[in-house]
């Protein structure tokens, strides 16, 4: 009578983790494993012993630490304009219907479908120097803007619209757990577009907005492409510099340190963020 | 304190009509039901008159004031949605304030206002609480209560109990009907339960298509029907097709007397049809009988299969394939874009003209 459903429980256990046994395995294989022998590997030499000499010199090294901050800062701004320039859409597109609205989120899903190379490039058409912008602005007798290319702005600029998909249909899914009904509630007392806006709506999407904040600052602090095509040369974001100290200089033991280093801070966002989500969940119930 | 009047309000939505022409006047104080089938504008009206939607064609004055232009928050009115609509992150109190707040009103009034239309709702010292640790009928409650916090002079409520139980929402609805009696509003209460509107409505309107089929007290509206749809919708009632020819109507091999010619509709309802000695024209043959202990139905087949409800006294014991007389006491001719005819068999004399006392 009891070890029926013992049984039942049991058997379920079992086929629940075999389903999540290929994953896992896979997780271990081609992500844990490789971090775990890069880790050892910039600390332990065989024949010579443990040292951290690597990472003294990446922390010591005013050049290394003005890539790691250049790289912070950029993935703070950049996520946070993301979300910024995908909140308003999304807000759009949850509480409006009609051809617009589908115009609208065609247009906010295309770079979904463009690829890096093509945006960097399509960017140094528009916006590098004697590019459509400036050739229009000579042709009604304007001075010429400073070209955001080769700049920090440049990487931001390409980074956000690249990203911007990704981040509208995250709030999108958010947006989607708060009811119309529960909108006009608060219209229907007097409450104008900015109140329901903080005060009905964000507490509703915190926690989207966090997973939206945290799948940006992920993707972004390991971002290649852009930074390389249209970045400064000097400092340069981590993911070219990386590549650079790889290839170019052939020091693969740095650039393996530097890799341990932007590992350890996506996963202490990762931390922050499985914490966040853990909270939110509580919060709810 | 308030009347609303509508005047010739129509709404379409691209190429759905969703209301057609519509006049109705509803005076201060009294609670007005709105009912009808799934997609016959009920929700629509109301949100018109909540200023959620703008009509396509023309007017709402509330206390003789066009309104029309206006947005919800600048109309004396207060809405009370389905389900879904309390903030889930706030607390009973945090709703129900959250109006108030947006008044600017000082603290300890807020605090004196809150518990007491709490205590209206009886859900006294329930303000701590989350929405999410009540029940669905508590939950429905808070929303009443956020919205006459407010003080509208005009409650709007669309089908606030429909995600309830029977026993519940039945006692809900009264605690409405005593609550806008007790405060004098005007209330506006958005049904598709003919139960619910007979309950506690002091006239209800009959939409269907997007059209006002009837308005009217509930007693009158069940008793004279002014067209074959309502007279379907609200009650039970036996509705045959027939033909009006020689004084009289045949529908399904039943006979009756009715003036005109031509196909008609007959409407007979359960509780109008007597037993009595079989005969001519006038057999049923049981199929089956359903006890509910105050009366009996008896669902009986006429000479070409129809189904005819009988409801009589719950004495009766009658069995399946029993063949049965009856005495129809009152019966309703419709006929195509003519008004109805009403008969009684006592007279059997058309009393079309006369009022439902
Ligand atoms: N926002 C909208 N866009 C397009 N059509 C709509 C919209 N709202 C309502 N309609 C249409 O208008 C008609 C009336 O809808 P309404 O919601 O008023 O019906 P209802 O009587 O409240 O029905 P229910 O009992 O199902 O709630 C329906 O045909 C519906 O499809
Ligand atoms: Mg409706």
């Amino acid at each position: 009578m009891i070890s029926a459903p013992r049984s039942r429980v049991g058997g379920g256990g079992l086929s629940g983790l075999l389903l999540v046994a290929l994953p896992v395995l896979l997780l271990l294989w081609l992500v844990l494993w490789p971090v775990l022998q890069a880790f050892v590997g910039t600390l332990y030499f065989p024949g010579k012993g443990f040292s951290a000499a690597s990472y003294v010199y990446f922390f010591s090294d005013a050049y290394s630490l003005r890539n790691l901050w250049l790289t912070l800062w950029v993935t703070a701004l950049t996520s946070i304009l993301r979300v910024a320039a995908a909140m308003p859409i999304a807000l759009y597109l949850r509480f409006r219907t009609g051809s617009i609205a589908a115009l609208v989120q065609s247009l906010a899903l295309f770079p979904l479908f463009v690829p890096s190379v093509l945006v960097a490039y399509a960017f140094i058409r528009v916006l590098g120097p004697n590019g459509i912008v400036d050739t229009l602005l000579v042709a009604v007798h304007l001075p010429k803007l400073p070209s955001p290319y080769l700049q920090p702005a440049g990487p931001i600029i390409g980074l956000v619209w690249e990203g911007l998909p990704l981040t509208l249909l995250l709030l999108l899914s958010g947006l989607g757990r708060v009811s119309t009904a529960s909108v006009e509630a608060a219209r229907d007392l007097g409450a104008g577009g900015v109140t329901i806006f903080t005060r009905i709506i964000l507490p509703r999407i915190q926690s989207s907005i966090i997973v939206a904040l945290a799948f940006n600052v992920l993707g972004l602090f390991s971002a290649f492409t852009l930074p390389y095509l249209l970045g400064p040369a000097s400092p340069e974001m981590m993911g070219p510099y990386m590549q650079r100290t790889f290839s170019d200089n052939a020091d693969p033991l740095n650039a393996t340190t530097q890799a341990v280093i932007t590992f350890a801070f996506c996963a202490a966002f990762g931390l922050i963020y499985v914490r966040a989500i853990a909270k939110g969940r509580k919060g709810l119930r | 304190m308030a009347q609303v009047q509508l005047s010739g309000i129509a709404k379409t939505f691209g190429k759905v009509t969703a209301l057609d022409a519509m006049d109705l006047t509803i005076d201060d104080g009294e609670l007005v039901c709105l009912l009808g089938p799934s997609g016959s504008g009920k929700s629509t009206l109301l949100r018109i008159i909540g200023g959620f939607e703008m009509p396509s064609e023309g007017t709402i004055a509330i206390d003789g004031v066009d309104v029309t232009d206006l947005p919800p928050e600048r109309r004396p009115t207060a809405m009370v949605f389905q389900s879904h609509a309390l903030w889930s992150h706030m607390t009973v109190f945090g709703n129900i304030a959250f109006g108030l707040k947006l008044r600017h009103l000082p603290k300890a009034e807020i605090r004196e206002r809150v518990e007491k239309v709490l205590d209206l709702v009886g859900l006294t010292g329930y303000g701590a609480r989350l929405p999410s640790q009540l029940s669905g009928g508590q939950q429905q409650r808070v929303a009443l209560a956020r919205s006459l916090v407010v003080e509208p002079k005009i409650l709007l409520l669309d089908e606030p109990f429909a995600s309830l139980d029977q026993h519940l929402r039945e006692r809900l609805r009264e605690e409405v009907r005593d609550i806008q009696q007790r405060l004098g509003i005007t209330a506006v209460f958005v049904t598709h339960g003919q139960d619910e509107a007979l309950a506690i409505s002091d006239r209800i309107v009959v939409l269907a298509d997007g059209r006002m089929q009837q308005v009217g007290r509930p007693g009158e509206i069940y008793a004279e029907p002014k067209t074959a749809f309502v007279a379907g919708f609200i009650g039970a009632m036996n509705m045959l097709e027939g033909t009006l020819a020689d004084g009289e109507i045949t529908a399904s091999g039943l006979k009756l007397p009715a003036e005109g010619s031509g196909p008609a509709k007959l409407a007979i309802r359960p509780e109008d049809i007597e037993l009595a000695e079989p005969a001519e024209g006038r057999t049923v043959t049981v199929r089956r009988m359903i006890d509910f202990g105050a009366h009996v139905v008896i669902d009986g087949k006429l000479a070409d299969g129809t189904h005819l409800r009988i409801q009589t006294d719950k004495a009766i014991r009658v069995s399946q394939g029993d063949q049965i007389g009856i005495r129809v006491e009152s019966w309703t001719v419709f006929t195509e874009g003519d008004e109805p005819r009403r008969y009684r068999s006592d007279t059997v004399r058309s009393f079309r003209g006369a009022r439902y006392a």
